[in-house]
């Protein structure tokens, strides 16, 4: 079938709105009809050639639509069901799988890495040549063939675009609270960086019971949306936030940082601002290639923790039903992360937004 | 020094107001002034014959003050200090509470369980006989004199009052949610009995985001006020309770359940009314020749487990501190505990309304 999607066919340069070919789904995947897609940072990564995948490339990993057609032995979902998207398909069977580690499975990551499916190929295909797609996903367009584990179905009473920001951004930050660095009721927490990911932190970090709950940004327009979101103090980042952090915390510093943004004079900066024993957790992607300074002295001296936490340490099969039931119960805000609405054809507006660092979330809408 | 007291001289008899004589602290001892004691169930096991205890007695383990004076060697606390008492003195040093169980500290048991101090004597006399104290503290009158263990500094802008219920209702509650059995976020949580410690587990597990919440009380005013504390949903104690925990918990039955009350038949209720795999987690007391019925495979084909939480697992002297923190972050409820205050020769009216099962809490203010 033909469908338009944002095709990226060189770094650095604007999505392309396509015409583009895409196959049937195969056995063991599923086709599903794209209802909303977040706009992330980690996408932007791609366009800067930031990361490793290849051109050209459909970009796009947080999304939900409804499942239009499944292929043969498909049997965890069926034409109709409303699904999220996991950017980590997991086979539940290997070693990491086995251990409660599906983010890194060790079937699907090679897979995801390169662009394509399982048996090497693409179903996609531009004037007859293939096209990537990133994470197992690509949903900047009007369909996807993904998958069946990356496909989860979720209850139909939710927005899709809710469903959509679940595929990644609360996942990521709410997972990160909750499961990464396993915050405790009446620990402190500061949170460097209040955007999509930053907010889902510190909700979770809410919702753990954790107080104070500091939000560090550069942009002070995020300080009232921060404290929404369950933030008990704002610092503005400057040369002074590890002592502002200290005097909230007794003179200690935080029982645990999370560095959100994937800047590494963030993650140095969060180091200093953890107490002796507590955990930094890392959460922001920084530029694949970049390195971080950290003083293994006084890591072992004062028994810091350093955490990473991808996809938030979550099993989607089990927390994306989760999350929006929470959703639904009125436990976690994710309507209030929905900042702005984009047509497919709007994405480089929707980017150049998402930069100026003035929204929580946009979202594509089809 | 002289002081009112109430004095308990065998079971089934109702408490004496007396004036007795209290003696200066010894070494490592403190005199606190009374402020606040609760009216606790636990007490009334004594009144009631459910517990040895040696006579005469002053009951009361609930309770904070104002240190009036110190013995030789007391570097804990000074003059002045405002303090939460803690009925199970731990010495921080012993095989227990070097692995963080201070609540089965054995140190101070045997000195503690005779009713006296750590020198084997009492600061207590009636006419010339010695009396005893529960607990070590005994702060159904107007001084103790306990031992520099049992004290707890806290910060001096909160109600005494609110100090008071620190000491056990709300440790024993909250701490068995957050502590004892690590309540996580989106659990499913079940709590048998509404009371003063039933609403403070509730709380105790909204505070780890658990969702949903159903508390089982066998009296329909105690429902409006469960909610208040967090639950969200009530359910009258019948023979269709364990069908409808399940039925609100995907079929399977809660991730927790937690018996608040002290009843063998509840604790068995609680146990069938948790999943294969969930905890049930014991925090009310029973009756010292009583005994629970565990059916067969209930425990090791479905992989139930049982745990035992005394004093709520908490280390008093970490989280006192927390839980009035957190009470003063709006984070706790304390105040609305507070159902009604008597004086110390209203006992007797205290612990009539405590058995009606009416309110959530009474306390004695001095």
């Amino acid at each position: 079938m033909k469908m338009k999607a944002a095709v990226l066919t060189e770094f650095n340069s604007p999505f392309q709105i396509e015409t583009v070919d895409l196959q049937p789904p195969k056995a063991g995947e599923v086709l599903v009809k794209m209802a909303a897609s977040g706009v992330c940072h980690s996408d932007w990564h791609v366009v800067e050639g930031l990361s490793y995948f290849p051109l050209p490339i459909i970009c796009g990993h947080e999304g939900a639509g409804i499942v239009e057609a499944v292929g043969e032995g498909v049997t965890s979902v069926q034409p109709g069901d409303h699904a999220t998207l996991s950017f980590r398909a997991n086979c539940g069977d290997c070693y990491y799988c086995q251990r409660d580690k599906p983010n890194l499975c060790e079937v699907y990551t090679p897979v995801l890495r390169s662009g394509l499916m399982k048996d090497g190929t693409s179903r996609l295909s531009l004037n007859g040549e293939p096209i990537h797609i990133m994470t197992g996903l690509g949903c900047f367009a009007e369909y996807v063939v993904i998958p069946e584990e990356a496909c989860v179905p979720v209850r139909r009473d939710v927005p899709l675009e809710i469903a959509a920001l679940v595929g990644c951004a609360v996942s990521t930050g709410v997972g990160a609270a909750i499961y990464t660095a396993d915050v405790r009721p009446g620990e402190s927490v500061a949170v460097y960086g209040a955007g999509g990911v930053g907010l889902n932190i510190i909700m979770g970090a809410a919702m753990c019971g954790a107080d104070p709950i500091i939000a560090v940004d550069t942009n002070s327009t995020k300080m009232e949306i921060a404290r929404e979101f369950g933030a008990t103090h704002t610092l503005y980042s400057d040369d002074t936030t590890v002592s502002q952090i200290q005097a909230l915390t007794n003179g200690r510093g935080a029982d645990h940082v999370f560095e959100s943004v994937g800047l590494q004079v963030l993650q140095e900066t969060g180091l200093d601002a953890t107490r002796p024993g507590g955990t930094l957790t890392l959460v922001g992607l920084t530029p694949v290639g970049t390195g971080t300074n950290l003083p293994g002295a006084v890591i072992t001296r004062t028994e810091k923790v350093i955490r990473g936490s991808f996809y938030g340490s979550v099993l989607p099969q089990r927390d994306f039903p989760m999350f929006l039931d929470l959703y639904s119960n009125g436990k976690l805000k994710l309507d209030e992360l929905v900042t702005r609405r984009y047509g497919l054809d709007e994405i480089n507006a929707a980017y150049q937004d998402m930069l100026t660092g003035e929204v929580a979330r946009g979202i594509i809408v089809f | 020094m002289q002081m009112q007291a109430a004095i308990l001289t065998e079971a089934h008899s109702p408490f004496k107001i007396e004036t007795v004589d209290i003696d200066l602290p010894k070494a490592g001892e403190v005199l606190v002034k009374m402020a606040a004691t609760g009216v606790c169930h636990s007490d009334w096991h004594l009144v009631a014959g459910k517990a040895p205890f040696p006579a005469p007695i002053i009951l009361g383990h609930e309770g904070a003050g104002i240190v009036e004076a110190v013995g030789v060697g007391v570097s804990r606390v000074k003059r002045g200090d405002h303090v939460t008492l803690n009925w199970k003195a731990c010495c921080g040093d012993c095989f227990y509470c070097q692995q963080d169980q201070p609540a089965i500290c054995d140190t101070h048991a045997a000195d503690i369980n005779a009713g006296l101090l750590a020198d084997g004597t009492s600061r207590i006399r009636w006419h010339g006989q010695p009396i005893y104290i529960l607990g070590g503290l005994g702060t159904f009158a107007e001084y103790a004199v306990v031992r520099q263990e049992s004290v707890v500094p806290i910060r001096k802008d909160v109600p005494l009052a609110v100090a008071a219920l620190v000491g056990c209702a709300v440790s024993t509650g909250v701490g068995a949610a957050i502590y004892t059995a690590e309540v996580r976020p989106g659990q499913s949580v079940a709590v048998f009995g509404a009371g003063g410690v039933g609403l403070n587990i509730i709380q105790g597990a909204a505070l780890c985001g658990a969702d949903p919440i159903i508390a089982v009380d066998t009296n329909s005013n105690k429902m409006e006020i469960a909610r208040d504390f967090g639950a969200t949903h009530c359910l009258m104690s019948d023979d269709t309770v364990v069908a409808e925990i399940q039925k609100l918990s995907g079929g399977r039955g809660a991730d927790h359940c937690f018996e608040s009350v002290g009843i063998p038949a509840l604790q068995e209720t609680a146990i069938a009314a948790v999943r294969p795999g969930g905890i049930v987690t014991l925090v009310g007391i029973t009756p010292q020749d009583a005994g629970t019925t565990i059916f067969g495979q209930v425990i090791t084909v479905s992989e139930r487990k049982i745990r035992g939480s005394a004093y709520g697992s908490v280390n008093p002297a970490r989280d006192f501190h927390m839980l009035l923190d957190l009470y003063q972050a709006g984070k706790l409820k304390l105040e609305q505990l507070v159902t009604q205050r008597y004086r110390l020769d209203e006992i007797n009216e205290g612990y009539a309304s405590m058995l009606t099962g009416d309110m959530a809490r009474g306390v004695i203010v001095f």
